[in-house]
């Protein structure tokens, strides 16, 4: 056992050429073992939330009954992006626990949809969306430093209201760029070493150990996505953040729910 | 050439006497058993120190799993049947000749002796990279050696690739396919039958393996229903030279005229892709037309279709185009072109 | 100078140690010869061979071939090994009757059938067989090294096909490499030999 295989090269280096596949086993039981334990932190550890601020009620009764939280480009995209995920995921690790079928041509053409949708992505949240309301700001960290003393018995203020995102969303969205972004720039070198219409092939733009490195970066992102895309649909399914993953469908949250977790100055809002 | 590397490393052997044992065993030793009939191909590899099995579960004691017998009208061939017993059996000889042809063309007279008819359509690639031991995808790795650019790669695939280039070596499979041969394959949660057709699998469908067996598997005979007894047959082997060398491409086709016409007709080949290939449209494509040189240029045309030579063994599109030629028209009648 | 004693005192140690293990495993083994269970199938390692019409008793390792255990463990050296792979017929011995290339036969495979090796040719009072006298008159080979697998693949053929014709002989011998590729004459040699058969 280990995380990686290793062969030799024909020119008798040792090279990696790509993770052990019972990897994928230990990703799934990671996943089940985060619910299990997120349950239980649930049930008998986490405190009620508190929020330092809020909106008066008077303000709350003013808003639209339906905010906006997710544009239909972007709810397209992550829909898109899911369908490409799972495709992604069901035809890499299907066959390595023994249901065959031709896996190849579903998984680099699943690839190719998320690479593209990825491409709109980037462009899209850059350009047309509020570029920084996604990642982690300096409020974010503290009130995360907040939350841990206080979930710890020990003093501190109570946290503030989120901006568009919740932390952990942010937390989430991090670790899928990271490993998105690996399986899609090693995906794609990976494209050039098998048969599609899309280039001529070319197997040898580089050499066995960065092949190697790569096969084990794609193989580590794409179990590790295992883990996260688990965890993902765990929390959409969470019956308190159903409120949430309806927007992704509907593209709105109620502003009751919004009054209550958002802060409306750090929300900036954007154009469709 | 081969090494001789003194005596072949540990491996604990079982040699039970029937079917029930034999797969007791292999379904409790899984993927560490290795399955030994004649054993010509397996010794490659256990020598070479290439796989290394603990165990061994040897066929050779298992009386039912030998013999051609009847069977609705066709026969039943023991996967344990060897290779000359099958070329020798009267039935084979007078219903489906071409089975006799083909197995006959298979390697030397020692190893048709020993060699199995179930062991021939089961054998591993001749690809020498993945038999020399290199980690290729073939063997677990990323890389097909015999798609290099600076790669020996002649009697590799000229079509079917993906990934892996190699090819399958059986003389028998071809004549299997063309005779719509059935495989009868048992483990211990029971017995299914497969077309001879879809025995063969190539790298898309699975890297690591040439057919569809899996560990626990045991393909126990070999059944040829009555369907293409007696037809016109052609069975071709073209090869280096006539003793032990491994098909370059060889050809089988089973054919019913009527008259002047083609009534009906399979056809398979081997040694062009990772799994021998039935040439679905060109047998569509010849039924009801004339025996005649048009139709057989038109379908070696067809045949080549789509082909995707490697950088030495472009002359097997050519070889297989005429040898589809041939096997319509007959080796006088074939235009070399 | 202390430590190669540490060493050596281990090495020691080792081996003791091995020796127990090993013939605890004798013991485990002879359980079968005592009519206790075993997995159905299993092999003995001490097996009877009949060879060249007698019987040997010998201790032969499951991934033994019979080419190994004819020539190491039975000194009959007249079989040769020019490849250990089935490719060139040096190694051929008839196995009831059929010739098969001893080096890709386990030697466990060929329990309680007939072997026969070249020194099996010749009868008890030094007779030649028949195909050897023709490879006498004919002066068939010149090394000489592939020449007991042709004689065994020959005899083989011929209870197949007696009256073979000189391209039925070609075929049926066509499963052993002469290096010194002298074919012509060694074919002219074994034509000879069951020219003799037949007359014999
Ligand atoms: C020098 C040489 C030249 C050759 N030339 C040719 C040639 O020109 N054409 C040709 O077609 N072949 C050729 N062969 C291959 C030879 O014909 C086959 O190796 C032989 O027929 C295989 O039969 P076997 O019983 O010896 O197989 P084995 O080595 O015993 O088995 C081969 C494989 O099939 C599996 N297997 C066997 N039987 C079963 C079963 N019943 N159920 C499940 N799995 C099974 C084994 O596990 C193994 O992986 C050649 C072989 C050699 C060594
Ligand atoms: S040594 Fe057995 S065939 Fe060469
Ligand atoms: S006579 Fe020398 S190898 Fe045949």
């Amino acid at each position: 056992m280990g995380i990686i295989e290793f062969a030799k090269s024909p020119w008798g280096q040792d090279v990696p050429i790509h993770i052990f596949f019972y990897l994928i086993y230990v990703a799934v039981i990671a996943g089940l073992t985060f619910f299990i334990g997120h349950v239980i932190w649930l049930r008998y550890f986490a405190k009620k939330e508190e929020f330092a601020d809020s909106t008066p009620p008077g303000e709350v009764a003013k808003l639209p009954a339906e905010i906006k939280r997710h544009s239909l480009p972007a709810r397209l995209f992550h829909w898109v992006q899911a369908g490409a995920m799972l495709t992604l995921l069901f035809s890499a690790f299907l066959p390595k626990v023994g249901v065959r079928f031709e896996w190849l041509q579903w998984h680099w053409i699943a690839g190719v949809v998320l690479t593209v949708s990825i491409v709109f992505h980037i462009i899209h949240a850059s350009f047309f969306m509020n570029f920084w309301s996604i990642w982690p700001d300096k409020i974010d960290i503290e009130d995360a430093g907040r939350r841990w003393k206080r979930s710890q018995g020990e003093k501190a203020p109570a946290p503030r209201r989120f901006g568009k995102y919740p932390m952990e969303n942010k937390m989430y969205h991090l670790a899928i760029v990271l490993a998105g972004l690996s399986v899609t720039l090693t995906g794609f070198f990976m494209l050039f070493r098998i048969r599609t219409p899309l280039f001529t092939r070319n197997s040898y733009m580089f050499g066995d150990m960065t092949n190697g490195l790569m096969y084990t970066l794609h193989g580590l992102a794409g179990v590790g996505l295992i883990a996260l895309i688990m965890i993902h649909v765990y929390f959409a399914l969470r019956p308190e953040k159903l409120k949430i993953s309806r927007s992704m469908v509907y593209g709105t949250i109620k502003r009751e729910h919004y009054a209550e977790h958002h802060d409306p100055k750090r929300w900036v809002a954007e154009a469709e | 050439m081969a090494v001789i590397r003194d005596v072949m490393p540990a491996f604990e052997l079982f040699q039970p006497a029937t079917i029930d044992d034999a797969l007791n065993l292999l379904d409790k030793h899984g993927s560490e058993a290795w399955v030994m009939a004649g054993g010509l191909d397996s010794f490659d590899w256990l020598k070479d120190r290439i796989k290394r099995p603990s165990v061994v579960v040897d066929l050779s004691q298992i009386k039912e799993l030998t013999g051609v017998k009847e069977w609705n009208g066709g026969i039943e061939i023991g996967a344990m049947t060897t290779l000359t017993d099958v070329v020798r059996n009267p039935i084979v000889k007078e219903k489906f000749s071409i089975l006799a042809t083909g197995a006959e063309s298979a390697a030397s007279p020692q190893i048709r002796n020993q060699g199995t008819i179930g062991g021939n359509v089961s054998q591993d690639t001749r690809c020498w990279y993945y038999r020399s031991g290199w980690k290729c995808y073939r063997a677990g790795g990323n890389t097909c050696f015999a798609d290099t650019p600076t790669a020996i790669n002649r009697e590799h695939a000229i079509m079917g690739a993906s990934r892996c280039v190699a090819v399958n070596p059986s003389d028998s499979a071809p004549a299997l396919i063309a005779l719509d041969a059935k495989m009868v394959i048992r483990n211990k949660s029971g017995e299914r039958v497969v077309d001879a057709e879809n025995y063969f699998i190539g790298p898309a469908l699975d890297i690591r393996r040439m057919t569809v067996l899996l560990p626990g598997d045991l393909l126990v005979a070999i059944r040829i229903p009555s369907t293409w007894a007696g037809a016109k047959f052609y069975f071709e082997k073209v090869r280096d030279r006539p003793v032990w060398d491994f098909p370059l491409v060889n050809i089988a086709a089973a054919m019913k005229v009527n008259g002047d016409n083609i009534e009906s007709i399979r056809m398979a080949v081997n040694g062009v892709a990772a799994h021998p290939v039935r040439l679905t449209a060109v047998e569509a494509s010849l039924v009801g037309k004339p025996r005649n040189a048009a139709s057989a240029d038109a379908a070696g045309q067809l045949a080549i279709q789509g082909a995707e030579p490697l950088r030495h063994n472009g002359y097997k599109v050519p070889l297989l185009r005429n040898l589809v030629k041939r096997a319509i028209r007959g080796v006088e009648e074939a235009k070399w072109a | 100078m202390t430590d190669t004693k540490v060493t050596r005192r281990n090495a020691i140690k080792g081996v003791i140690a091995a020796g127990a293990v090993s013939s605890a495993g004798y013991l485990f083994r002879t359980n079968t010869v005592m009519g206790q269970s075993s997995a159905p199938g299993s092999v003995e390692r001490l097996i009877t061979l009949e060879v060249n019409g007698t019987t040997r008793r010998v201790d032969v390792m499951k991934q033994e071939t019979l080419a190994m255990t004819l020539r190491y463990k039975l000194g009959l050296t007249g079989t040769k090994l020019g490849c250990d792979r089935a490719e060139c017929g040096a190694c051929t011995v008839l196995i009831d009757d059929v010739p098969h290339y001893s080096c890709s036969v386990l030697t466990h495979t060929a329990r309680g059938k007939k072997i026969q090796t070249v020194e099996g040719l010749a009868s008890a009072d030094g007779k030649l067989h028949p195909v050897q006298q023709g490879v006498v008159e004919e002066q068939g080979f010149q090394c000489a090294f592939c020449m007991s697998g042709f004689l065994m693949a020959t005899v083989g053929f011929l209870k197949t096909n007696p009256n073979p014709t000189r391209q039925e002989m070609a075929h049926g011998v066509s499963g052993n490499l002469c290096r010194c590729q002298d074919y012509d004459k060694i074919l002219t040699a074994l034509m000879r030999g069951a020219e003799l058969s037949r007359s014999a």
